[in-house]
């Protein structure tokens, strides 16, 4: 990684990427970036490209999930009911009201933030654990009204959700994607890397703690809550346009379990761990189509895995090999 | 209403309270003694189920054989469970314990439950009845034979298992862990041991309830989702680990769904029961009943 940013900064010297840097962006997101954007112009497969995409949803689903768990310490069991709920908002405006799904994600957007804001409240006064099974709850009596309301979302019969694009035309709905994903990265990135980050570390690690030092974890839990459950519901809208049909399944306890079991294997409190997971496994499973039915039992393992041996996950895996590599390396240049 | 339909309703609220009571005390058995939240106690309640089928319907053995077996096949599963994930995980635990060995419930209830779909498939494996007939309470209000005895096994259970926390040696181990762990270190007990039995104890009681159970819910990969929500539910409502109060709980619980039940019907008695959850829980933090048996646990 130190070479690449070297080639880099050789390239750009003292420009944007030293500014990058100073907002906490490192040159190797970028060069990961510039991959990314390249990626559809030389992939032409629609399959292929359409992988790509699923695995962008879940590689976006988890930097938001990691957002509120790897830094505050609370996992939001509740989850994939504010992705849904950010879907079924966005589905609702348009076929209600004929807005445009543009206009409809944003509408998402709002009611997923603002339940968020409402949940960050609710949960205020509860320890961890407490915390997460009242998310979890708050999770499963949105998805439990949603299959009631059958007036409103027609409940298991399933909404039918205009699509954004054509259904054929991959590349657009992988550019809009991957914009929503950087634009929260970003956004989540440069928060975590400002006081506010430290904040939710501090709480995170000790509540106590981090109240007599003066922080005060009232704001910032809700403030997490708010943001993370906002990008989610876009998240969410992006989901509905793109697959073309609701149930109250997208709400289930499973789904936030996959987003959970994706982030951990990927390395928790790095925001990109949980990506380059997405990355790895979405497309290895489609491969081996003999492995898809065994896909959530292998992610069970994973997770037990990584919770019994390797806590940091596959990003603590790669930064031990590249401290291995360089070590070694540098104990060659010695001995040489 | 008139008093026949009452006692119907009471009658059925008693029933499925005795089975959240058997599910939810295990729950808070096994985070008031080893400070596990337990997510895939569902899983558990199927393996339960699942052994009843086998046993009953492929081997040919008699219902109440059916369970017995049900609940040494779950008792060895706890055993092996603990054995093989949470003895690890304690011994090279640094972190937060308590979220580490809820994720590590995750994962495992993630694996059973698509294992098991993976394996046996997606369809249902139920019997029609254990036993025939069924007992009429009055004129009009009658109960099938298998719904009794499903509701004098979560009794016997439930006071079998009281009596053992109250009575015996082994009890009065377990709930000194559950109050000090330390303290019960120095005073010389087995740690491991007793966590090990405690928690296949929970799972056995998670397993009788599944197998009694079987001939009105049959036994398929996610059947245990709906039990272990209902479970987590009654042991949030009275203080998580409060191991005398989810006994309570379960029959409030039981009677509370099967009164929305009738007058709201299906659907809704997840809305209202969960919204009753997320209000109380507003004002009191800590469940209705507190937590005073295993307060130090949960200042974490």
């Amino acid at each position: 990684m130190n070479k690449l940013e070297r080639i880099l900064t050789i390239g750009a010297k003292n420009s944007v990427l030293a500014k990058l840097r100073s907002w906490g962006i490192p040159p190797a997101n970028v060069a990961v970036l510039v991959v990314l954007i390249l990626a559809p112009l030389v992939i032409r497969d629609q399959y292929i490209l359409h992988l790509m995409v699923v695995s962008l949803l879940f590689g976006a689903q988890t930097i938001v999930f990691d957002f509120t768990t790897g830094f505050i310490n609370i996992v939001n069991f509740g989850f994939a009911a504010f992705v849904g709920l950010g879907g079924y908002t966005s589905a609702l405006l348009v076929t209600g009201l004929g807005l445009s799904p543009w206009l409809g994600m944003l509408g998402g957007v709002i009611t997923a933030g603002m339940l968020g804001f409402l949940t960050g409240v609710l949960t205020l006064r509860l320890r961890g654990i407490y915390a997460a099974v009242m998310t979890w709850f708050l999770g499963l009596a949105l998805m439990a009204l949603t299959a009631v309301e059958v007036d409103l979302t027609r409940g298991h019969w399933g909404l039918n959700v205009p699509l954004l694009a054509s259904a054929g035309s991959k590349p657009t709905y992988y550019y809009v994607l991957l914009a929503m994903m950087v634009v929260i990265y970003f956004v989540l990135r440069v928060v975590i890397h400002s006081n506010i980050g430290l904040a939710f570390r501090a709480i995170g690690q000790d509540i106590e703690a981090a109240q007599s030092s003066g922080v005060n974890p009232t704001k910032y839990r809700v403030l997490n809550f708010t943001l993370a459950c906002a990008f989610a519901g876009l998240l969410g809208g992006f989901y509905a346009h793109f697959v073309g049909v609701l149930t109250p399944d997208v709400m289930s306890t499973d789904k936030t379990v996959e987003v959970l079991a994706l982030s951990y294997i990927g390395g928790r409190g790095t925001l990109w761990g949980g990506v380059l997971a997405s990355f790895i496994f979405i497309p290895l499973f489609e491969y081996l189509k003999s492995l898809m039915e065994l896909r959530l039992v292998i992610y069970g393992l994973l997770l037990i895995a990584v919770m019994l041996a390797f806590p940091d996950g596959l990003v603590g895996l790669l930064r031990r090999t590249v401290a291995l590599i360089r070590k070694t390396r540098q104990e060659r240049k010695v001995s040489q | 209403m008139d008093l026949t339909g009452l006692l119907a309703l009471a009658v059925t609220g008693l029933v499925r309270g005795g089975l959240y009571a058997l599910m939810a005390l295990g729950l808070a058995l096994v985070f008031g003694v080893m400070n596990i939240a337990h997510f895939a106690h569902g899983e558990i309640y199927a393996i339960g189920a699942y052994a009843a089928y086998f046993a009953y319907a492929v081997f040919g053995f008699s219902p109440i054989l059916a369970i017995v077996a049900a609940g040494i096949t779950s008792f060895v599963a706890g055993m092996l469970i603990e054995k093989g994930l949470f003895y690890p995980l304690r011994k090279g635990s640094k972190g937060d314990w308590l979220m580490n060995s809820f994720l590590v419930t995750v994962g495992l209830s993630f694996v059973l439950k698509n294992g098991a779909q993976a394996i046996w498939g997606a369809q249902f494996r139920g019997i029609s009845q254990y036993w025939e007939d069924s007992i009429r309470i009055l004129p009009g209000v009658s109960l099938a034979y298998d719904r009794a005895i499903a509701f004098v096994i979560s009794i016997a259970a439930i006071v079998i298992f009281w009596l053992i926390l109250r009575r015996t040696e082994f009890g009065r181990a377990m709930r000194a862990v559950s109050q000090n762990e330390t303290g019960a270190l120095l005073v010389g007990i087995d740690l491991d041991r007793i966590q090990s039995i405690t928690f296949a104890l929970s799972s056995m009681l998670a397993g009788l309830a599944g197998a009694a159970m079987l001939s009105i819910l049959p036994a398929y990969p996610s059947m245990g989702m709906t039990p272990n929500n209902k479970s987590w539910f009654v042991v949030m409502l009275v203080g998580l680990g409060n191991v005398g109060g989810s006994i309570v709980g379960g029959f409030m619980v039981g009677i509370l769904e099967t009164v929305t039940y009738y007058f709201l019907g299906g659907g809704w008695q997840d809305v209202v029961s969960l919204s009753v959850l997320i209000l109380i829980l507003l004002f009191k933090p800590s469940g209705l009943f507190g937590t005073t048996e295993v307060k130090g646990r949960l200042e974490r």
